[in-house]
C-alpha cells in the first residue's frame, strides 16, 4: 500500500467523514477520524434502505483498487484501513497552528471497556439494573448502562455509558474476560479534600466518598485547607463558598497561587450560585447545588472523577482539517408545534418510522403500532417538521426529507404488499435530483401513494387504540377529517449540538442557522484556510451530494498538504519480500488460543488437538494463552519461525480485527498474510452455551477442519500489479472540468484539458449574476488565466476525442485537433466534463413574439442592456417547461433559482413592477428556501399549476397574455405580461458517442450514468473513467465546481502511485474449457470481463474485478474460478464442516 | 377573472399595509386546517389571503369570512411563515368600516355604537347602546330579530333602564379625545 507524507484529521465518522477519510487514506495519507458518539457510521447505521435502489449499498464506498488495504465486508459493521485510525467517543477540543501544520488535541471519553479484551458476550449487560432509551432505535426501546451501541457491529464492543451508568459494579464482577475496569483501586489513590464550615456537610460527603473507594480529607476553614493543600497532593477540592472567615472564592484564587493543576469544584446552595459562575471564570471546574443527596452527589463526582483521571487527551499533528460534523435531527417534541410527538405513541420521526421497518428494529422488520402492537393498516406523512417554518427558526429546506418520506412510504407498500394506504401530506415535493422525479411518479401511479399538498397542523387522538385524527384543509378549501394508524413527521436538519464548540475551537465562521459559512462557490471550504467542511455540516444535503461534497472536501486538505510539503511526516513502509512457496507442499501451523482458564474449562483440549493433529497437511497444533496479548503474540511468531511452516490458522475469537496484525506476522516471518488465517471458535463457549465438554471440542473441531480446508488450497501466487500512466485527460473545458484539471494539476500531475468550442468557460460564460448577488465571471476569468498558465496542463481548444481505449491506469486517446491533426495521449484516467445546454423551448409560443425568452436569453438580454426592468410593467415567468414530464421527465434543478434570482432583481430595479411565477413545485432546496421566502416577501405573486392544467398563451398585438387556474381559488387568472420568461431547463449535450468511445452508459435522459447514484455518484461504470459537472446530472456552479473536485479525488487515487495491485481475491478463466459463452461477461457487475475476439479469449481485468464471484457463480462449465475460493477449497470447507471429525 | 394589474387599492396604506404583511404567504393551508369558525365561511382563510396577495380587495369584502373571525390567534400561532394572520383579519374589519362595506355595517355599527356609549358613560348602558344601534342600521325591520333574545335579557334584568350615578356623562370623552390628541401627534 502507498504510503505518503502528510495526515489529516476528519472530525465526524458518519457517511461523510467515512468518504473524506477513505479518500485520503487511498491516497497515502495518513488519517485519524473521530467521532463524538461510540460507533461509526452517524445516521446512517439506523437506515437499513436508501433511495432509489431500496437497499443499503454503503460498502460500495470501500476501495475498488488497492482494496485489500481495507476491511472488505459490510461497512454499517466497521471499517478496518492500514491508513486509517479510528477514535470514538472523541471530541476536537483544540487547534493551534496554521495550515498545512496543525496542533489538535484530542479528548476520549474514558469507555471502562477495554476493547482489545471484550469479546461481546453480554454478560455484563445482562446484570445491569439499569434501563433507559436506546438510540440506535431512536427511543423507541430501551437499553442498559453497558450496552451494544450498534448491535450489527464488528467487533462488537460493549460501551458504558457514563450518564446513566451507577457504577453499581456488578458488570465488572461477571466479565469474564477482564475487560471491564472502573477503576476501583485507583480511586483509592484518589485524594479529595472536603471544605466546609458545617460540620454534618464534611461527615456526609466523607462518608458517602469512602464507601466509593476514595481517599477523604476534610477542613472547616478556609484557612486550614490552604495549609493541607499546601502540604499535601490532593487530586481533587470540594470547596464550599459560604464560610465564616475566609469565602471559598478567596480560598480558590489562592489555591490557584499554590497548586495551578489541582481541580476545584465549588458547593454552593441556591443562594450563591452566581458566585459558583464567577467562580468558574477564576478557575473552578464546576460547581454542585447544595441540598446535597447521595444518590445524585455521588455519580456526579464520580464523573468529575473519570473525566478527571480517565479522560485520555491526545495531541498530534495534522496538515489539514476535515469538519464533518453532520447534523441533528430536529426534536418536535421541543418545538412550538409539536403534533403531539412524545405524548402520542403512534406520532413517530421518520428515523423512528425507519426503525419500526427494520429487521433489526423493535418490531423486526413488521410494520406494527407502537401504540398496542397491531397491524398499521394507514400512515400519513407530514413533510417540513421544523423545516420551512420560521415558526421554528427554519427559512431553510431540509433537502432530503421528500425523497425520504417517498421511499418509506415505498417500504412500507413493500412490507405489505401493497394493503397499506399511505398518504404524504406535503407543499412542494422536491425531486431535484437525478431520477427524482420518476421515482415519486412510480410511487404515485404504480404504487398509489397519495400525495396531498396541504399543510397539516395538528393531530389529536381519535380511538382508544391510539388511531389518530388529522383534520386538514384542500387546495379548494374543503375541510377533511381523516383517521390514520401512524403519523410519521419528518423531522428537519439542524446543525450538531456540538458545533458551537466546534466553531470556537477551531475559528470557523457558522451562518445564520447554526451551520458552517462556506464560500459561495466553494462549498468545502471553511472561512479558515486549512478547514474543510464535508458533507450536511456544509448544507444540508442528502447522501450522494455529501458523498460528493466530501470528496471536494478531501480533495481540498489533500492539495493543501500537497503545497505545504507534506507537513507531519509518517515513516514510509518498505516493500517487504515475502518467501516464495508455491513449491512447496502446504504444511500448516495451527494455533489454539486458550483464552486464560476459558477454553480448558469448556472443552476436551486433548481430544480437540489429536483430531487437529490428524488432518491433512497440519505440521504442528500448538495451544497459546492468550494471543491477542503481545506474549501472546510473540509466542506465536516464535513458533512459526520454529516449524518453518507455510501455512498459519489461528483459532480464537474476533478474525475482523486480525487483518492488519496478520500483516506485521507475515511481515515478520516473510510469509505472505494470504497464507494465514484466523478461525473463531471463542463463540461457540460464550456464557449460556454450555455443554458437553467432548461435544465442544468436536464444534470446535469443525470450525478449525473448515479453516484447513480453505487455507490448504490457498494459491500461493503473487498478486498482479500494473503499473499506471500518472497522467490525467479532462474532457469539457467548463467550470467542471477546468476545476477537475486544476485539481489534479496541482498534486503535479501532468492534465491534458480537451476543450471542443474555441473558448474555455462553458455555460459559465454566459451567467453574470447568482442568486446571492455574486458575479461569477471574477471566479471564471481567475479559473481560465490559472489553467492556461498551469506548467502542468495542456490545453487542447476546438480539439475532440475520436478514439479511446485501454483501462484503468493505462489508457491511449486518440483526439483530433485544431488543425485537424491528430495526436495519441496516453494517460491513466479520464474525466468528462462534456457540460449539457439549455433545452430549446417548442411551446408557449415561444418563437411569436420577442417577449417570449428563455432564461439563458434573458440573462444576456439583461447584461447587453435590451432588458432594462425600469421600463417593464409585469414579468410572466413559467417553471418547468417541457420538464419533469415524459419524455424529458427530470428536474433541471436550477430553474427555479434563476426565476427568483430574476424575480428578485427585477423587484430591487423597479419595485412596482410586477412578478408572477407559474410553477409546479417550487425546488428551493437547501438555504435556497431564503429566497423564496424574500421573493414572496417582495410580493412576487406565484401561481401553482399541475402538469395536466399547465398555463395557456397567446400573444396579443406582441404581447404575451398568459391564463391560468389559480388553484386555492379555482379560477382563471388572466394576466398580460410585457415579458414572458420560460424555464426550460437543461438537455445533455451528445454524450452517446463519448460514452461509446469510453464504454461507458448514459441514462435515458442521455446524461452519463454514474456507477450508484449515492455511494459512487462521480464514477462511472468502468474504473478509471469519471464524470463531473452537468453531463452528470443537472447542477448549480458550486455543485458543479463540488464535483468536478469529486472526480479529481477519484482520479488521484490512482494516479497518486507508480503501481496499483489487484485484491488477492480475483477472478480468473480457466481457458481450456470456457465456451464462450459470455455469460460471465453480463453477470460481471463491475464491468471487469471481456471477450478478446482477436485471442478468442475472456479476459478478466484482475484491477477492477472485486472478487464478487458472480461470474464463477454463472458459469457453466466451472470454467470461471476465484481465487482463493477455487471448487476444490470450497467443497472441502463443506466436507469438514459435515463431517465429524473427533 | 383578470388580474387586477395595478389596480386601485394598493393606493391606500391600510390595504397596502395588509398586502404587505400577506406578501410571504405561500398557501400552504394551515390557517384554513386549523380555523375554529371556517365551517362558516364562505371563503377559507387561505383563499382570502390569496385574495389580497392579489390584490382583490372587492372580492373580499363581498365575503363574510372577514367578520366571523373570532380572533382565536390558532392561526397567527400555527403559520409556518409566522405572518400576524389575525391582525390582519382585524386590519381587513377596520379597512371595511373605512370604506363603509356595506355587509359589514352591521358589526362596524355596532362596534361604533359601543364605543360611543363606552365613551360617554365609561361604560355600557344597555338600553341606550342598543336604541343607537337600532338606529344606526336605518332599517326599522331590523331590531325584529333580536326580538326573542332581547326579552330574554330583559326578563333577566341585563338592560336596565337606569344607570348608577357616580358615572358622570361627559367625563370619558375628554380622556377619549386626549387619546386621539396623542395618537394624532406620533
Amino acid at each position: 500500500m502507498k504510503k505518503k507524507i502528510g495526515s489529516a484529521l476528519v472530525v465526524g465518522a458518519g457517511i461523510s467523514g467515512i468518504r473524506s477519510g477513505l479518500d485520503l487514506a487511498e491516497q497515502g495519507y495518513q488519517v485519524t477520524l473521530i467521532d463524538k458518539s461510540p460507533n461509526l457510521g452517524g445516521v446512517l447505521m439506523q437506515l437499513d434502505y436508501q433511495f432509489p435502489t431500496d437497499h443499503c449499498g454503503m460498502c460500495r464506498m470501500l476501495p475498488l483498487v488497492e482494496r485489500d488495504a481495507s476491511s472488505q465486508f459490510c461497512l454499517r459493521k466497521g471499517l478496518f484501513h492500514e491508513n486509517i485510525n479510528i477514535m470514538f467517543s472523541t471530541e476536537l477540543v483544540g487547534l493551534e497552528g496554521e495550515p498545512g501544520k496543525f496542533q489538535v488535541t484530542l479528548r476520549q471519553r474514558a469507555s471502562m471497556v477495554d476493547p482489545t479484551r471484550c469479546i461481546g458476550c453480554g454478560e455484563c449487560s445482562r446484570v445491569c439494573p439499569v434501563d433507559v432509551p436506546d438510540e440506535f432505535n431512536a427511543g423507541l426501546t430501551n437499553r442498559k448502562a453497558i450496552y451494544l451501541p450498534i448491535p450489527h457491529n464488528i467487533p462488537n464492543t460493549y460501551v458504558v455509558d457514563t450518564a446513566s451508568c451507577t457504577l453499581c459494579g456488578e458488570c465488572e464482577k461477571v466479565c469474564p474476560t477482564g475487560a471491564i475496569d472502573f477503576g476501583k483501586d485507583a480511586r483509592g489513590r484518589f485524594r479529595i479534600l472536603v471544605v466546609d464550615d458545617e460540620l454534618v456537610v464534611r461527615d456526609s460527603l466523607k462518608e458517602w466518598l469512602e464507601d466509593e473507594g476514595f481517599r477523604v480529607d476534610m477542613a472547616e476553614s478556609g484557612e486550614e485547607a490552604l495549609k493541607r493543600v499546601a502540604s499535601e497532593d490532593y487530586n481533587l477540592m470540594l470547596l464550599d463558598i459560604k464560610m465564616p472567615g475566609m469565602d471559598g472564592v478567596e480560598v480558590l484564587k489562592r489555591s490557584k497561587d499554590i497548586r495551578p493543576e489541582m481541580p476545584v469544584v465549588m458547593m454552593t446552595a441556591y443562594a450563591t450560585v452566581e458566585t459558583a459562575v464567577e467562580a468558574m471564570k477564576i478557575g473552578a471546574l464546576d460547581y454542585l447545588m447544595k441540598p446535597f443527596d447521595p444518590d445524585t452527589l455521588v455519580p456526579l463526582i464520580v464523573q468529575l472523577y473519570q473525566d478527571i483521571e480517565r479522560a485520555g487527551e491526545h495531541q498530534m499533528e495534522v496538515g489539514s482539517v476535515i469538519l464533518a460534523a453532520g447534523f441533528d435531527s430536529y426534536d418536535p417534541a421541543n418545538g412550538k408545534n409539536t403534533y403531539g410527538y412524545g405524548t402520542l405513541p403512534n406520532v413517530v420521526t421518520s428515523v423512528e418510522f425507519e426503525r419500526i421497518l427494520s429487521g433489526s428494529g423493535l418490531f423486526r422488520g413488521k410494520l406494527t403500532r407502537p401504540s398496542d402492537g397491531k397491524e398499521v393498516k394507514k400512515i400519513a406523512w407530514f413533510q417540513c417538521v421544523g423545516s420551512r417554518d420560521q415558526q421554528a427558526d427554519a427559512d431553510f429546506c431540509s433537502s432530503a426529507c421528500c425523497m425520504f418520506a417517498i421511499k418509506e412510504a415505498l417500504l412500507a407498500k413493500e412490507k405489505t404488499n401493497g394493503q397499506v394506504d399511505t398518504t404524504i401530506f406535503y407543499m412542494d415535493m422536491r425531486t431535484f435530483g437525478k431520477d427524482f422525479q420518476r421515482y415519486r411518479d412510480r410511487a404515485e401511479k404504480d404504487h398509489g401513494v397519495r400525495f396531498l399538498r396541504n399543510r397539516v397542523h395538528s393531530v389529536e387522538l381519535a380511538g382508544e387504540g391510539g388511531e389518530l385524527k388529522v383534520v386538514y384543509a384542500d387546495t379548494q378549501g374543503e375541510r377533511h377529517e381523516d383517521v390514520f394508524d401512524l403519523v410519521v413527521l419528518a423531522a428537519g436538519q439542524r446543525p450538531p449540538s456540538t458545533t458551537g464548540a466546534l466553531a470556537d475551537t477551531t475559528g470557523i465562521e457558522l451562518n445564520q442557522w447554526g451551520f458552517c459559512q462556506t464560500d459561495p462557490f466553494l462549498r468545502s471550504r471553511s472561512s479558515r484556510e486549512g478547514i474543510y467542511v464535508s458533507g450536511s455540516f456544509s448544507g444540508l444535503r442528502d447522501i450522494s451530494e455529501s458523498v460528493i461534497q466530501a470528496n471536494s472536501a478531501s480533495l481540498e486538505a489533500s492539495r493543501l498538504i500537497h503545497s505545504k510539503g507534506g507537513g507531519l511526516s509518517e515513516e514510509s513502509v518498505s516493500e517487504t519480500t515475502f518467501r516464495d512457496v508455491s513449491r512447496e507442499t502446504p504444511e500448516i501451523l495451527v494455533a489454539i488460543c486458550a483464552c486464560g482458564e476459558a477454553l480448558p474449562s469448556a472443552a476436551d483440549l486433548d481430544l480437540l488437538r489429536e483430531g487437529i493433529q490428524r488432518q491433512g497437511s497440519v505440521k504442528s497444533v500448538q495451544v497459546i494463552d492468550r494471543i491477542c496479548t503481545q506474549e501472546g503474540w510473540n509466542e506465536l511468531e516464535q513458533m512459526v519461525k520454529e516449524h518453518e511452516v507455510n501455512r498459519v490458522l489461528i483459532a480464537s475469537c474476533m478474525p475482523y480485527v486480525y487483518g492488519p496484525k496478520l500483516k506485521d506476522l507475515g511481515q515478520a516471518v516473510g510469509l505472505h498474510p494470504r497464507l494465514m488465517d484466523v478461525v473463531d471458535i471463542r463463540t461457540r463457549i460464550f456464557p449460556g452455551h454450555n455443554g458437553d465438554k467432548k461435544e465442544v471440542a468436536r464444534d470446535m473441531g469443525a470450525v478449525i477442519a473448515m479453516g484447513l480446508g480453505r487455507l490448504r488450497g490457498m494459491d500461493p501466487m503473487p498478486v498482479p500489479q500494473i503499473r499506471v500512466i500518472q497522467k490525467a485527460l479532462v474532457v469539457g473545458g467548463g467550470i467542471a472540468g477546468m476545476t477537475a484539471a486544476l485539481a489534479i494539476a496541482d498534486h503535479g500531475f501532468e492534465v491534458s484539458l480537451v476543450e471542443k468550442s474555441e473558448h474555455l468557460g462553458g455555460n459559465l460564460r454566459k451567467l453574470h449574476r447568482t442568486i446571492e448577488g455574486v458575479s461569477p465571471q471574477e471566479l471564471l476569468e481567475e479559473t481560465i488565466a490559472r489553467v492556461e498558465k498551469h506548467p502542468k496542463i495542456q490545453v487542447f481548444k476546438k480539439a475532440r476525442v475520436i478514439h479511446s481505449q485501454g483501462r484503468v491506469g493505462r489508457f491511449l486517446t486518440t483526439i483530433e485537433k485544431e488543425d485537424g491533426g491528430s495526436e495519441i495521449l496516453r494517460h491513466g484516467v479520464s474525466v468528462l466534463a462534456t457540460g449539457a445546454r439549455e433545452a430549446k423551448a417548442q411551446s408557449y409560443e415561444y418563437g411569436k413574439s420577442e417577449a417570449i425568452v428563455t432564461q439563458h436569453e434573458l440573462e444576456q438580454k439583461m447584461a447587453d442592456g435590451a432588458v432594462d426592468p425600469k421600463n417593464l410593467r409585469a414579468v410572466a415567468m413559467i417553471q418547468c417547461v417541457g420538464s419533469r414530464e415524459e419524455p424529458r421527465n427530470y428536474c433541471s434543478r436550477v430553474c427555479c433559482a434563476t426565476s427568483l434570482k430574476n424575480a428578485l432583481y427585477f423587484k430591487e430595479q423597479n419595485p412596482a413592477l410586477e412578478v408572477y411565477i407559474y410553477y409546479r413545485d417550487m425546488m428551493t432546496y437547501g438555504f435556497l428556501e431564503s429566497y423564496y421566502t424574500q421573493a414572496r416577501k417582495a410580493g412576487v405573486i406565484f401561481i401553482q399549476y399541475d402538469s395536466d392544467r399547465k398555463p395557456a398563451v397567446a400573444v396579443d398585438d406582441g404581447k404575451p397574455k398568459i391564463s391560468a387556474m389559480d388553484p386555492i381559488l379555482g379560477r382563471e387568472l388572466t394576466l398580460e405580461a410585457d415579458l414572458l420568461v420560460l424555464a426550460t431547463g437543461m438537455e445533455p449535450a451528445e454524450n452517446n458517442e463519448l460514452a461509446e468511445l469510453f464504454g461507458i452508459e448514459i441514462n435515458q435522459d442521455g446524461f452519463f450514468q454514474e456507477a450508484e447514484y449515492k455511494w459512487r455518484p462521480v464514477d462511472s461504470i468502468k474504473e478509471g473513467v469519471f464524470l463531473a459537472g452537468i453531463a452528470h446530472s443537472p447542477r448549480s456552479v458550486a455543485e458543479s465546481i463540488a464535483m468536478g473536485h469529486a472526480a479529481a479525488q477519484r482520479s488521484l487515487r490512482i494516479l497518486s502511485s507508480e503501481y496499483i495491485a489487484a485484491g488477492q481475491i480475483v477472478a480468473e478463466v480457466r481457458h481450456s474449457i470456457c465456451s464462450l459463452c459470455e455469460k460471465c461477461v453480463s453477470a460481471c457487475p463491475y464491468g471487469a470481463r471481456m471477450l478478446d475476439e482477436e485471442e478468442g479469449k475472456i479476459i478478466v481485468d484482475e484491477l477492477m474485478c472485486q472478487g464478487c464471484g458472480s461470474c464463477a457463480a454463472v458459469c457453466p462449465n466451472s470454467a470461471s474460478v476465484l481465487r482463493g475460493y477455487r471448487d476444490q477449497q470450497v467443497f472441502e470447507v463443506i466436507d469438514a464442516a459435515l463431517e465429524v471429525m473427533l | 377573472m383578470e388580474v387586477a394589474q395595478s389596480g386601485e387599492p394598493q393606493t391606500e396604506s391600510l390595504a397596502a399595509e395588509i398586502q404587505e404583511n400577506i406578501q410571504a404567504c405561500m398557501q400552504c393551508g394551515t390557517c384554513s386546517g386549523s380555523c375554529a369558525n371556517s365551517f362558516a365561511m364562505d371563503l377559507t382563510p387561505r383563499q382570502v389571503w390569496r385574495l389580497v396577495q392579489l390584490g382583490e380587495m372587492d372580492e373580499i369584502f363581498k365575503s363574510k369570512t372577514f367578520y366571523l373571525c373570532s380572533a382565536c390567534y390558532y392561526c397567527t400561532l400555527r403559520c409556518p411563515r409566522g405572518l400576524p394572520l389575525t391582525e390582519m383579519m382585524s386590519a381587513l374589519k377596520r379597512l371595511a368600516a373605512a370604506r363603509g362595506i356595506q355587509r359589514y355595517k352591521q358589526s362596524s355599527n355596532f362596534y361604533r355604537t359601543f364605543m360611543d356609549t363606552v365613551k360617554r358613560y365609561g361604560r355600557v348602558r344597555e338600553m341606550e347602546f342598543i336604541n343607537r344601534y337600532f338606529l344606526s342600521m336605518k332599517n326599522p325591520f331590523f331590531p325584529l330579530g333580536f326580538m326573542s333574545v332581547g326579552m330574554k335579557l330583559m326578563k333577566k334584568g341585563k338592560i336596565p333602564l337606569e344607570v348608577p350615578k357616580f358615572f358622570g356623562e361627559g367625563r370619558f370623552d375628554r380622556l377619549f379625545a386626549k387619546v386621539a390628541e396623542l395618537e394624532a401627534e406620533q
